[in-house]
This record gives structure tokens, sequence and C-alpha cells, in this order.
């Protein structure tokens, strides 16, 4: 396909080369008496005419006043002098002509990029600087793109009436088609039965087949309106949303992780994708809807959605390591580039469809677009950042507060029921900040030195004071400790331990829910105390913590009191002191010294209860009766003398048991009700959601930005500001260099959304034709340039795009402008049409044409263009139809995948086979590095690229995924289940089901009997599977 | 009409571009890349198939190939004086002579390092580019750049493009299949042999080398399939054909439908062919004991080399093979050549792998007559500086200055070197290239010019070389 049509068509096919330059050597020698003859009768070489395109085309992309690639320019005589590089009159001095020639072997020097100057132009140059090289002063080059300020693209919006056509629709779009078609002899299909008509808008508007009910209430409706107000239905559905926001963020490059190599989770980018499906379900003014995406966060007073807009800028791969992590500038400075590349080019793309991109490295070969002004570009996202950030100080607060309040409450009722159940308190839970019945944190530790909590590892401690008695703010725990030899202080009251053995007076990490950091190991006698069902406080020596056994005992009172008195009693002595404990535990050595080593001791309220010396393979179990008047339990480990090394001590299972339990009725019914008190807390904290952050972009002072040379961060040249494109014909900066970034991209967004921008509304109004009809009116709805396509209807485009302003920027209009249209609403199979034409034999009349020899690609519109569904839609359908679909809108997409923290995260699939999976594919969460394989066997495009229009291929790797993926399977047999449900066991009307709900009609006599046949053989499920594969369910006619 | 009016049919794109992009007009493009389609070639190829082993983590040049006397010289004494270099992780610590000891071998006499002692004895075959360099020292963005020509991701993968430009040899099996490392994916994902934005026929087919009986996803149902997925499914198919056919008949000449219709055919004969080409039982013990597949370190690569030179055989036209994973949690050896702590432990393990597993693959495809035919293509993302790093001084730092790849077999010239790296290896000052010239030199290769191999994407008529590339002529046979 592809390389046969560049043999034919590409003018740099060049096998015949060395003929052609054989012939090119003959011509040479006879060039020059040529122009010697010439050179009476006119100047042999002319500037204008002979050289100034030489330089053009070969020199001035480099070379030019804006550009420092070469060091030098060559736009005007004065730059050729200064450069020094001819000499006039003299070509064998001059520089010039020695690098565009081959010297040796080696190829011409310059020009760096693109073809060498022909033997015949370097002849030319030649002459020219034998004759003196005159360069007119007047005269500057000017690099030229193929498109310049006259391109129709950047041409006003002039909106015309339609031409007057035989076609009696009221909408005038059909006029400009029908005109279209007429000029070719073409004429309209039909217009399509109501069940295809209905299928198709229900995908088009919703991505969702239609119910067999709704199909048959919109065939039997004898209203000749019926299909308007189905559109209207359909353009007030919440789905058309989560339709029509799947192809924006196509355009956005939406992804829910960063990509590149440490592709880690975005766990909040799907804010940005909710902003779109609710902008686009209101109807938001389209320019609104662009200028809150690009500057939302700059407004006097943004409210909440438009700075979520901004994730829009965000939306794209971003790399951690090249921006984060490594330590070089220079490779961080050349991923910031192509960050700020990513984001430009997508707001330039997505908007006015202009690549301006491609002015990177040097001027737009194309388009009317200087590398300058890629550079102003890039100034004007110079201080943006892309990262999590909070949604408003504001509503963070009011979260966190929210969150606290219901966290305590929580923690609170969960410790009275604890201990009104008589439930053992678990010590090493208290130490991870947790009430002693599992609200605390493995691997939280209390520094032994302050008695703040901490969660990171930590070594040998500085600052160490031994004897320093610190209080914590833990509610249940007193203080904590570092000892000191002999005598140290244990209590907030003042009792000590006395006779501590001397110690080294260092300390080690924290004093931990789980082992100490660099412990060596959990394992206390046979058991390790750090795995599921166990839990240990670990203390590397030398450290003490004391427990606060009152406020334990309260914590469990306060449910009784709360509970058995109308007048609270708030003393603290009566119910507290007649509750009564044992303390036990398995004490050991989590070190590696083998030896005993360090040692450990227990304290009740000042009395030293028991107390060992442990090396690796001892445990010692300890139980200390606890009564009810005791106030203080104190663990403490030393390093007994010998150094600290190693000394972790463990207390495995520290628990506190109940001595005992009433267990009377009373209790009983004041358990039931704390916990259904618990349980309404602990809705109200999951419907808190997650916290009010999203992955968008923080705005920070912009750095200066220079034009970098070749598009090298290396190079810098000169400093622009920022600015927009001129187009070549007006002065396009817009900012000083110390502008704010949100001033930056607040301009940016007004020159975008201005009325007097004639590309926005054009790229949108086209963007939106392209995905009714899947193609355009300009066939590459991105680029509006040059190297894109030409619109087939321009007075149709322009029509739209006044119609688009004239309604508010109203994005429903357009699409009910559309889909209402007599073109929307055609036949799409193609059938020989009957067509009178002019000037054919009378005899004849009319005359047999087949559109699809005049126009096989149907730009013109004879008919609608069939089309396959695109891969959420399949997913979509197929959970649609099996009745498995999930309907939650919005907030954290489903993750269909195991995720396993790495260095780079790792990610694998699972089959969706729950409801919570079940959810519209708009809620996936997108993983950039690894695609799910079934989405991408449809087509689902890689999210690293801005995707205008989706490639629809056809292979096996697909028929095999929509045939056997495990996904396909389990819903095939839910089908099945469904039949049997809603149509009984009866085979026939199973079958009529089927084909209501996949094909929205009835199977013919044929089709009935191939079923029935089918299901003989394989069963309901197999015949389901077939349907589910079926050519009539995934396309659309 | 100027350029500047609009006209409906003059689109300045071509005949092929318009069809992609009319959209629904491609089933039968596609249909003839996936059924056979040998697609002709710019000029008369040299190479038929191509294998190419990557090597991802960043293999040292300095340890391998790249042999320099003069770092050994001054072994011990500070690389950067000044203070001035600041590497990816690193400052740079002192010269760092080759753990292992350099040899001359074969006729050609290049340097080897000690640590391929079976690949040196290939050297003749062997053609090395010294002087390669990456616009990047990051993995991903430069495993990236080794694949697809560009550090960004979303470009199409140089298998990719070799089959959009000659299309599939093979009927039944794919023509772009992939052999991840069965450690994990390397650094950047799956999108490294991914189809960016050509046409998604175009991107690589996984073939899992340790499940012979079920090699490509979804190729059989799963567990949820009845006892005998054969027949059962085969007349499951042909009612679902059936069903196709009678819909196509109302809706004639619709290729995008008759093509759906072909590709569940061709699905039902990859079910046959993949396993048979997966299944290594068939092949001589001889054969099975030369690439070591039951070695447990060397075993799974060994297998890849195998399965890859089966898949030539049988025409497919691109195989990539991968020689290490990504950066995971791996804690003893690292899962690839990424060595910043202990170069001589983990280049030690992934050498040995790559010693063998290449050195039979290059013998067996010259054994069966298969090399000349069959471009190899060996390279990592970058090479390593020529400074420790590291407290122990055993490790490197990355280095997109300097690499070397080698290629052999399919119309190169072995026993030469192309390019040099200065004194140290620190960067190619001769003749440095760029992953376009290599790739320019292997679509050469195949018959394909790397200009005229383009593809319209957003704006621009996109080639696997950018705006870049020379055919490396001194590699050429």
């Amino acid at each position: 396909m592809t390389i046969q049509d560049s043999i034919i068509t590409s003018p740099r096919f060049n096998r015949v080369l060395p003929l052609c330059a054989a012939l090119t050597v003959i011509l040479l020698a006879v060039v020059p008496v040529k122009l010697a003859s010439a050179a009476e009768k006119a100047p042999a070489v002319d500037f204008q005419r002979d050289i100034a395109p030489l330089f053009e085309k070969h020199c001035l992309r480099c070379h030019n006043a804006d550009s420092s690639e070469g060091d030098f320019s060559l736009s005007t005589d004065q730059d050729l002098r200064d450069a020094e590089f001819v000499v006039a009159g003299q070509p064998e001095l001059s520089h010039l002509l020695s690098v565009v020639q081959p010297d040796g072997d080696q190829p011409p020097a310059m020009p760096k990029e693109g073809k060498p100057l022909t033997q015949t132009e370097v002849e030319v140059l030649r002459q020219w600087v034998a004759a003196g090289a005159v360069w007119p002063k007047t005269v500057t080059l000017r690099t030229r793109s193929k498109a310049d300020s006259t391109w129709w693209s950047l041409q006003p919006v002039v909106s015309k009436e339609p031409p007057k056509t035989e076609s009696t629709s009221s909408n005038l779009i059909d006029h400009f088609i029908r005109a279209g078609l007429d000029a070719k002899g073409l004429a309209p299909s039909p217009v399509a039965d109501r069940r295809v008509l209905i299928r198709r808008l229900y995908f088009d508007l919703l991505g969702l087949p239609p119910s067999p009910k709704a199909v048959a209430a919109f065939v039997a409706d004898p209203s000749p309106d019926a299909y308007e107000r189905l559109v209207d239905e359909l353009l007030a559905s919440k789905h058309f949303g989560e339709r029509w926001a799947r192809h924006w963020l196509d355009i956005a490059h939406y992804a829910d992780t960063h990509g590149f190599e440490r592709d880690k989770l975005r766990d909040n980018a799907w804010r940005y994708r909710d902003y779109v499906i609710r902008a686009l379900n209101a109807d938001k003014p389209y320019d609104q809807f662009l200028m809150e995406q690009i500057a939302g966060d700059t407004t006097n007073n943004p409210d909440d959605e438009s700075i979520i807009a901004t994730g829009f800028l965000a939306a794209g791969p971003w790399d951690f390591v090249g921006q984060v992590e490594t330590k070089s500038p220079i490779l961080k400075r050349a991923a910031r580039a192509l960050d700020l590349d990513d984001m430009l080019t997508q707001v330039m793309t997505s908007t006015v469809a202009m690549t301006a991109n491609c002015a990177r490295c040097h001027d737009h070969k194309l388009d009317p677009i200087t590398q300058r002004e890629y550079y102003q570009l890039a100034a004007v996202f110079a201080g943006v950042r892309r990262d999590n950030r909070d949604i408003s100080p504001e509503l963070r607060r009011q979260y966190e507060t929210s969150k606290a309040e219901l966290t305590d409450e929580i923690s609170r009722l969960s410790a009275q029921i604890g201990q009104l159940r008589g439930e053992n308190i678990d010590l090493a839970d208290i130490v991870g900040g947790g009430n002693g019945f599992g609200t605390g944190r493995k691997g939280i530790g209390i520094d032994a030195r302050t008695g703040m909590m901490q969660e990171r590892p930590f070594g040998d401690l500085g600052n160490v004071k031994p004897g320093n008695y610190a209080a914590s703010a833990y509610p249940f725990v007193d203080g904590v400790f570092v000892p000191a030899s002999g005598e140290t202080l244990i209590t907030s009251t003042g009792l000590t331990a006395s006779d501590l053995p001397s110690n080294s007076g260092k300390a080690w990490d924290m004093i931990r829910n789980g082992p100490v950091s660099s412990q060596f190991s959990t394992m206390l006698g046979n058991v390790d105390y750090n795995s599921t069902g166990h839990s240990m406080i670990s203390l590397h020596a030398n450290a003490g913590i004391t427990f606060d056994l009152a406020a334990i005992r309260k914590a469990g009172r306060t449910a009784l009191t709360k509970q058995n008195s109308e007048s609270p009693q708030e003393d603290d002595g009566i119910g507290t002191s007649s509750i009564s404990y044992r303390f036990s535990s398995v004490v050991g050595y989590g070190g590696r010294t083998v030896e005993p080593s360090a040692e450990f001791r227990v304290y009740l309220d000042g009395e030293l209860k028991t107390q060992g010396r442990l090396g690796r393979n001892d445990t010692q179990a300890v139980s200390v009766e606890v009564p009810s008047g005791a106030r203080f339990l104190t663990l403490i480990s030393t390093d007994g003398g010998d150094g600290y090394g190693h000394d972790q001590i463990s207390f495995g299972d520290p628990r506190l048991a109940m001595s005992s339990s009433s267990g009377a009725t009373v209790e009983q019914q004041q358990i039931a009700d704390l916990l259904s008190q618990q349980r309404d807390l602990e809705s109200k904290l999951l419907a808190l959601g997650q916290p009010p952050e999203f992955f968008g972009i923080i705005s920070e002072t912009p750095p200066a930005m220079h034009i970098l040379t070749r598009g090298d961060p290396e190079s810098p040249g000169k400093a622009v500001k920022p600015g927009v494109l001129g187009f070549g014909r007006e002065s396009s900066e817009f900012g000083s260099a110390d502008m704010k970034d949100g001033e930056r991209r607040l301009a940016l967004a007004q020159w975008i959304t201005s009325p007097e921008n004639p590309l926005t509304p054009r790229v949108i109004v086209n963007r939106l034709w392209h995905w009714h009809f899947g193609s355009g009116l300009v066939a590459t709805p991105s680029d509006f340039g040059f190297g894109g396509g030409r619109p087939s209807h321009p007075q149709l485009l322009d029509w739209l795009a006044d119609e688009l302003l004239r309604s508010g920027w109203s994005l429903k209009h357009i699409h009910r402008l559309i889909v209402t249209s007599q073109t929307y609403q055609q036949q799409s199979s193609p059938s020989f049409q009957s067509v009178s034409i002019d000037g054919i034999d009378s005899a004849v009349g009319r005359s047999y044409i087949d559109p699809a020899e005049v126009d096989s690609d149907n730009r013109l519109l004879w008919r609608m263009n069939p089309h396959r569904l695109e891969a959420e839609a399949v997913r979509d359908s197929v959970l649609a139809i099996t009745g498995k679909l999930n309907h939650e809108m919005f907030g954290p997409g489903y993750r269909d995948f195991n995720y396993e923290e790495a260095y780079a995260p790792i990610y694998t699939y699972r089959t969706a086979d729950s409801p919570p999976l079940w959810r519209r594919s708009v809620y996936r969460f997108v993983v950039r590095t690894t695609p799910q394989q079934f989405m991408t066997a449809l087509d689902c495009p890689d999210p690293a690229n801005l995707t205008p229009q989706r490639n629809v291929t056809t292979t096996a790797l697909q028929s095999l995924a929509l045939y056997n993926n495990d996904f396909m399977l389990k819903q095939s047999r839910y089908l099945a289940e469904r039949l049997v449900s809603e149509a009984g066991s009866n085979t026939d009307t199973q079958i009529e089901r089927a084909f209501q709900l996949a094909f929205a009609r009835s199977p013919n006599a044929d089709e009935q009997e191939l079923s029935r046949q089918a299901i003989a053989r394989q069963g309901l499920w197999q015949f389901c599977r077939a349907i589910l594969n079926a050519n009539e369910f995934v396309y659309i006619d | 009409m100027s350029d500047n009016q609009p006209e409906p049919f003059e689109t300045g794109l071509s005949r092929r571009t318009m069809l992609r992009l009319a959209g629904g007009g491609l089933g039968s493009v596609a249909l003839s890349a996936m059924l056979h389609a040998e697609q002709p070639a710019h000029h008369i190829p040299k190479a038929k198939h191509v294998i190419q082993i990557f090597c991802p983590g960043g293999m040292s040049q300095v340890d391998t190939f790249d042999h320099k006397p003069e770092l050994a010289k001054r072994a011990g004494k500070p690389f950067d004086p000044d203070g001035k270099l600041q590497f990816f992780a690193s400052k740079p610590g002192n010269c760092q002579p080759g753990f292992w000891k350099f040899r001359q071998h074969g006729e050609s006499g290049l340097w080897m390092s000690d640590l391929f002692p079976k690949l040196a004895t290939c050297v003749d075959e062997m053609a090395f580019i010294y002087s390669m360099q990456s616009k990047t020292a990051l993995h991903g963005p430069a495993c990236f750049m080794m694949n697809t020509g560009f550090t960004l991701p979303g470009f199409p993968s140089m298998g990719s493009w070799v089959t959009y430009g000659l299309g599939s040899d093979n009927r039944n099996l794919p023509s772009f299949v992939v052999l991840p490392d069965p450690r994990g994916l390397p650094p950047g994902g799956i999108i490294n042999w991914g189809a960016g934005f050509l046409p998604a026929v175009h991107q690589a087919t996984t073939l899992n080398a340790s499940d012979p009986q079920n090699p490509i996803a979804d190729l059989f149902p799963s567990g949820e399939s009845p006892a005998s997925p054969g027949t059962s499914d085969r007349d499951g198919l042909s009612f679902l054909q059936q069903l196709n056919r009678r819909h196509l008949e109302k809706r004639g000449g619709n290729t995008d439908l008759e093509a759906r219709i072909s590709a569940y055919e061709l699905a039902a004969r990859l079910q046959l062919s993949a396993p048979e080409v997966a299944d290594t039982s068939s092949e001589s013990l001889t054969t099975q004991l030369e690439f070591q597949i039951d070695d447990p370190d060397i075993g799974p690569f060994g297998r890849q080399c195998l399965l890859a030179r089966r898949l030539v055989e049988r025409g497919v036209r691109f195989v990539q093979i991968y020689c290490g994973a990504e950066n995971t949690t791996a804690k003893e050896i690292r899962p690839n050549w990424d060595s910043h702590e202990d170069l001589p432990r983990d280049h030690g393990y992934w050498g040995r792998v790559l010693d063998s597993g290449a050195s039979t693959l290059l013998k067996d495809l010259k054994t069966r007559g298969l090399l000349d035919e069959t471009l190899v293509i060996c390279t990592t993302e970058f090479g390593r500086q020529p400074a420790a790093q590291g407290n122990r001084a055993a490790g490197r730092d990355h280095n997109g200055g300097a690499f070397t790849a080698w290629l052999a077999g399919g119309g190169i010239k072995g026993g030469v070197g192309f390019g040099a790296t200065d004194d140290l290896g620190y960067k190619a000052v001769e003749q440095p290239v760029y992953s376009y010239d290599l790739h320019a030199t292997a679509l050469h290769l195949l018959g394909l010019d790397h200009e005229r191999l383009t593809f319209y994407h957003n704006g621009i008529e996109r080639r696997l070389t950018d705006v870049h590339g020379h055919v490396i002529s001194d590699l050429l046979a």
C-alpha cells in the first residue's frame, strides 16, 4: 500500500540518481556557455530571481536574525559582509562556496539539514560571487513557509447562506451538502429506517445501545417530531457527557499514571475527567470551557470546578526520573524542555489545530510560525509545574477537620466497645497511634527523646539526653525516655526506677509498633510476631516507655457513664479503679548476637516486676497482675553495659487482658448501640471520600525563556517574552519578561477564545463533525495548516463556526444541528443512484452513476459512513447487553489490575468480573506504560499521543481478544443467564431477545434456524459468545 | 487555484493517507497487511528478517567491546579533577579500567573483553559501532529513543515501521514478534514495542516463551472454556461467520466487514501456527543443549534466542528479544544491566547470559544458512561512565555520551569497527551517531529508504529517523 504509492508520487524518489547526476554534469558543461551568451542581453545572475531563493531555501532556516543556530545571520547584505564568507569577485577565496560543495569523500558541510545544493545551484552561486556578489541594500531575506498569512484557515469566518438546492430540508446543512453532491451529479441516499436511526443516535450520543423497549417505542411513535424529541432526550442524558468526554480526553492525552520509567499512580487525576463530563453535560460555553482549562486558576474568584479544569494542562505524560530524581542538571533541563513542549503542543493542537511544535528547532517549514513564536508560547507555560495540589486551602481545611473529628470519635467508640467486650488491649497498637483495638498503624514509632510520633526509619540518634523524661501526646502513653544509668525518671508524677545497669547513653531509632529499623529478625522463639494475628513493640536499647493505665481504663469507662447515667460523672476515681488487668508478653531479642546482650525490665508504678538479659536464642514469657488501682506500666530496654549494637528488644503480643468481664445484658445492649454509632460514623468517613486534591498545575514564577538553538536546552539563544502566533502579519508578543504565570496563560486563553480568532470555532465544529460522521470536513482535525487537509465544504465549515459563535458557543446547538440534518439520517449502505445529468441523451434521460466511483471516500456525504465502535463503546455495550453495566458516575477510576509498588511500579491486569469493575470505560484507571491489552487490541490509543482521530484496524489479535478473552467469555455466560431470566426456557424467545438486545431487531427465519442449530449443538452461552462477536454488534450502519 | 483556496479534492495528502483519514476505509488495507501482502521494498534488500537483542539498563562499553588502555593507565586517578561534572545519580569517582581483561580475536583482531568468551569467537561476523550516543541518560526516554527514534513515548517502534513498510512474509504468523525478558518489562514498559500512531496492526505480538501451549494472550479461551475447545470453538466460529456473511450480503462491497470475517479465519490459523513455533521439543537435543534452555540463569534467554530463530525461519519479519527487565524490587542481582553499585556482579551475570545466547544464535543462524538474510542487532539504551561509582567504587553511572552496538548477518560486513570514543571511553568523538543512523542502516538493509518510510500524524509526515539519519556504508558488506 504505502510504498507503491510513494514510488509513484514522491518527488524524493531517486533510484535513478546516477543517471540524473550524469545528466547534470553534461548540462553543467553547457551552462556557462549559455550564460555567457545570455550575459550580453541581461545580467547573468539576478539576485532576486536566482540568489534570494537559494539563500531562503538552503541557509535562512538556521542563519536568520532570530536564530543563533549558525552564530550568524544571512538575511541582509550587511549580514553577509559581517560573516566574511564571501570575497566579492573571487569565488575561489569565498568560504561560502567551499562549504556547499563536497570536500573529497565528505558530503558538503552545509546545509546541515536538508539536501545539498545541486551543481547547477552551486554554479549560479559561483557566478554571482564572481560578478561581485551584489545584494541590494533594501532586501532582507526571510524564511518562507509554504503557507503564509493568506492561508485559508487564517481568514476571518464568513458565513453565507447556502446555495439554493432541490433539498426540501429546513436544516441548512443539507443545502450545503446537496450543493456539493449536485456539482458531481450525485444524489443523497434515502433516510435510514427508525431502527437504524435510533441505534446510530444512541451510540453516537451516548456510546451505549438502545434498550429493546426504547427501540419499540421509537419505532411505534407516530408523531412527526419523534426523531427530534429523541435527539433532545439523548442530548439531555447524563450519559452524553460520559461519551463525549472520552473524545476530549483523547485530545488531552489523559491518563491516570505518569508514564515513562517510574510510571507512578496519579490517584487524583480523575477530578479533571469528571470536570469534562460535567462541563459537556451542562453544555458549558466552549470559550469558557477552554478558558478554564488553560487559566481557570487565575481569575479573581475561581470556583472549584474551574481550578480542577487546569488538570487539562497536566493531563499528559511526565518524566519523574528526569524532572525529579536525577541529579544531573543537564538531564533535568532536557526533561523540562520536553515537558513544556508536551503542554504547548497539546494546547495549540487541541484548540487551534496549529502544529506550533514543528517550530521547536527552526521556523515552521509549512506554516507561518517562527521558532521565536514557539518559544513565546513556551514562555506562556514556563511557570507551570505538574503536581498534585489542593483544590483550595479552604476545602482542604474543611476536609481535614471533618476527617480528624470522625476518626477520633470512631477510635473512642472502638476502645469503649473493646473494653466492654473484655477484649485484650494491644499495647503495640497504642504505640502505633491507636486505641489498643486496631486503629493504630504498623511501623509507627515514638521518639524516646521527644515523645513525637515518627514514621520514617532512623538509625543512630543524635542529641540523646539520658534520664530526660518526655511527655507524650498519645492519650494512653504517659511518657518516654532514654534511661540513665542507675536511677532514672519513669513517670510524669516523679516515680523512678533504680539500680539500672550502666549503659552507653546511646540510642537507635524509635520505640515502634513492629520491628525497629534494621532489626535482624522478628522471630522470637518459633513465632514471627510481625505476622498477621500477632503484634510487637520493639525498643532498641536504650529506651523506655510508660503507659497510662488510668487513661486506658477511662476510655473504657466513658461508655458506661454515657450509656447509664443521665448526669454523667466526670470524676476519675470510682469507675476507673474498678477494672483490673493482666499484662502479658513474650520478650525476645531481635538482633543477631547469640550471647545474651540486652536487658529489659517491666515496672508497675515504679516497682520492678520482672527483668531479663537476652540474646538471639532467648525468649522470656512475662505475666504481671495489674490491680485496679495501678496507674503506670513501664517497659525499658538497656544495652546492659556492653555497647548498644544489635540490642533490639521486642515485646511479642504485649496485651492487657481484663481479668473479668460481667457479660451482663445491659452491657450487650450498650455494645450494640455503640457499634451502630460506630457504623454510622464510618459511613460518614467513607462519604468524605478522597482528599480535595487533584493532579493539576502549580503556578510558579516563570524563569526567563530563551530561543533554544536547534531545540537544544544547552544552547540558549536570544531571550523571548510570552506571546502567541502572529501568522506573519502582526506582532505576537503580548507580555513582558516579568509577567506573572497566571497572566500569561490568561492572555493566551483570551487570544484563543477571542471571537476574532477564526481557528477556534472552525476547529471545534470540525471536530464535532468528525466525531459524528467518522471524518471531518477537514480530514485532519488537529492540523489546519498546510500539512493538513483542505475543507471539503468550506462554506459549511464557516456557517457552522458562525452558528457556534451566534449560539454563545453552545456545543449542544451544533450537535443538534448536525444530527437532525437529513445528511446525518441517510442510509449508510451504498446503492446505485438514479440521477439526472445535463447533456445526457434524452432517450436515456437518466443515467446510473456509481457514487463509489465518483467519490469512494464519501467526502461529499452521499451516504452516512458506517463505522465500527471504539474500544470503550464495545466494552460498554457488552456490559449493557448482558445487564451488568454499573452506571455509577464520577469519582476514582476502576482498576482492573493488580498494582505492585516497585521502583518502576508493576501493573498486572485481571479479568473485570465484579460490579465495581463493570463501570463505563471512561472511568477506567488508565495506565500509560502498561496499556490494557484488550482495549489496545480494539484500537484504544496510547495516551502518550494526542489522538484527534482513532485508527480503525482489523487484526487477528483483535478477533482473539473478543472471542477468547476471559472478560468476553464471562460476559457471554451472563448474557445467557439474562436470556433465560427474561425470555424463559424457550429457545425461540431467547433468540428473539438476544437479537433485540444486540442488534435492535428480530431475527429473520433463516437466522432463527441457524441460531436454533447453534444453541442445540453448543449451548446458549456459545451462541451468546457469537452474538457479542458479530459484525452487526460492533458495526453501526 | 492557489494553495490558499479551499479545494475539496486536492488535499496535498496521498490517497493512502486520505483513505485512512476517511475512517472506516482501512479494513482492506489492514487486511492486506495482516494476511500476506508482502509490500514491495524501495530497493533490493540484503536482509529479509531482523532479530534485535535489547539489553536494557545500560551496558558498559568499557567493560565489553570498547578497549581503552588509557583508562588502565589512569586507574585510580580522579576522572573529573575540577569536580564540575554531575552524572545521572552521582559525582564521578576515579578512573576505573574495565573489570575484565581485553583481548584481540579472530582474523580481524578486534578487541573484546573476557566477559564474552563465546561471542569473541564470532567477532569476524560482527560489526561494531563504537560511537553510539543517546540524547538522554534516563532509562525510559533512552529506551524509547533506541526503539522509536524519539525520547518521548508514543512513537512507533522500529519493528512497527518495518512491518508497515514491508508487510508480512507469513500468512499464519504476526510479522512483528517481541519476546520480553521473563523477569519483567523493560524501562518504559510495553510501549517500547508499541505501534505509536501507526495502525494497531503494526504493533508487536508478545510471545510468552515460557508457555508454549498458550504463547499469545487470548490465543485460546481460558479456564472458562468447555472441555474440548478445539472442535466446539471451530463450530461456534462457523455460526459466527454465517451470521457475518448474511450481514455482509445486505451491505455488499463493505471491505471492512469482509476484513473482519477474514480476521477470524486468520485467528483460527494462528491457533495452530503459534503453539507450533513456540514448541521447541522438535528441535534436536544438540540444539537444545547449545542454547542451554534448561539452565536456570542462561536458559530463559537461550530459549528466547532459539524461538527467535524459529520465528524468522517461518518468515516472521522482525523479532525483538529483551535481555533484562526493569529495575524492580529484585535484591541480589539487578534485573538488568543497570550496574550502579556492583558492576562485576551484575554485568558478570548478564554477560554470561548474553554471551551464551547471542553466540549460539549467530552460529545456529549461520549453520542453517539464515544468517545471510537475517540482520542481528544488539544494542542497549546508553553506556556507562569510565569513572567508578559508589563507596566500593565497583559501579558505574549512566552515560548517554557513548556506548557500543553491534550488528551481524543480513548484509553486514563482519569484523569491522566504526567510529570511536575518546581515550577514556567517555564520549563518542569519531563519527558519533545516534539511533538514527543505526535505524537508517537497518532499514536500508531491509530495502527501505528511511527518508521515504513516512506516516502522517498531527501535522507531520513522521519518520523513524525524525529529520536525521545516514546509512553507515562502512558497515555494509
